[in-house]
């Protein structure tokens, strides 16, 4: 019995090595969770697939944005967001945020868009992850002066239809300042990898 | 001679007319079992559904059968409710996350947007050239 389960030891182990590090790709980085003990506000949404799947099953088909919702999270495995707001600018470090980014920056993601601006402090990074030339994930890290947020949209999705959320769901649409007053810093667009 | 037949009398007679053997019309027959039929229908006791309950052990047991129902409805009506209101949560949840992920996705856009939107010349251009990295 013992010769047999050392025979099948590499067998055994060969095949639960994916399933670990598929079960890592869903997870967060460590070091954004340590950010919730100086942050005021912490939002924390933590949804993988049978949670999707149900809470998606009170999403209403009357309304039309409940309904793009449910069409939006139809084939989503997880959803994880933390958004940390502070009471004071400086509160987290760019070097944490820039160890998070580090994180996405394999092979398997692609960073596609990249904003810094010095002016108003506001930087967003947005990456995608592409398996057989499909859309299979979406990080977004967004770094503003009092807030940090992190989003991490495991499955295919409609990047267009999600952006298109930001601005219908309640919430306004940001309003960013003309280009004719202070200037942006630095973006970067298309870095797909 | 037979002295009733002889017998003068018309009140006799009469009697004697009246009480003359007559056979029964063909229809008293069917009438009679009607009518026996209709009375021995109206003696018999009703049997209700609800006669079942003048046993106790049957009234107790319907009786425990009915509590236990309504218990276990209450239950699931409660588990109903809970669930619901889990859901309800779950979806404004979702509902947050993706609220979240749109507005920043839409801040991203609308930044790339504003940085390739083209500047009037009479404004000094201080902006950095984008750069890949």
């Amino acid at each position: 019995m013992t010769t047999t389960i050392r025979k099948l030891f590499p067998i055994i182990l060969l095949l639960a090595v994916p399933c670990v590090l598929r079960a890592q790709d869903l997870k967060l980085p460590p070091d954004i969770e340590s950010l919730s003990a100086k942050a005021k506000e912490t939002v924390e949404v933590n949804m993988d697939g049978p949670m999707l799947r149900w809470a998606s099953k009170f999403l209403s088909k009357e309304d039309p944005e409940e309904k793009e919702a449910a069409k939006l999270v139809e084939n989503l495995k997880a959803i994880y967001v933390r958004s940390y707001e502070f009471t004071e600018e400086k509160a987290y470090s760019a070097a944490e945020v820039e160890s998070l980014r580090s994180q996405f920056r394999s092979p398997t993601w692609s960073r596609v868009v990249g904003v810094r601006s010095e002016h108003d402090g506001e930087n967003v990074d947005v990456f995608f992850r592409m398996e057989n030339e499909k859309m299979a994930g979406i990080v977004i890290i967004s770094a503003e002066p009092k807030e940090l947020t992190f989003v991490n949209i495991v499955g295919p999705i409609e990047v267009e239809q999600l952006s298109d959320l930001g601005g219908e769901f309640g919430i306004p649409r940001l309003k960013t300042k003309p280009p004719s007053s202070k200037p942006v810093a630095k973006a970067d667009k298309g870095d797909q990898k | 001679m037979n002295p009733i037949d002889q017998n003068p009398n018309p009140i006799e007679n009469a009697l004697k007319e009246a009480l003359r053997r007559e056979d029964a019309p063909e229809t008293l027959a069917a009438k009679v079992l009607m009518h026996v039929a209709q009375k021995s229908a109206e003696s018999q006791p009703q049997h209700s559904w609800l006669a079942i309950f003048s046993r106790p052990a049957l009234r107790w047991a319907a009786f425990a059968g009915v509590s236990t129902c309504l218990t276990l409805g209450g239950i699931h009506y409660r588990h109903l409710q809970r669930e619901r209101v889990q859901g309800e949560a779950a979806k404004q949840q979702l509902m947050l996350a993706l609220r979240i992920a749109g507005s920043k996705l839409h801040m991203a856009k609308e930044k790339v947007n504003d940085i390739n939107a083209p500047r009037p010349e009479s404004q000094p251009d201080n902006r950095i050239p984008r750069s890949r990295s």
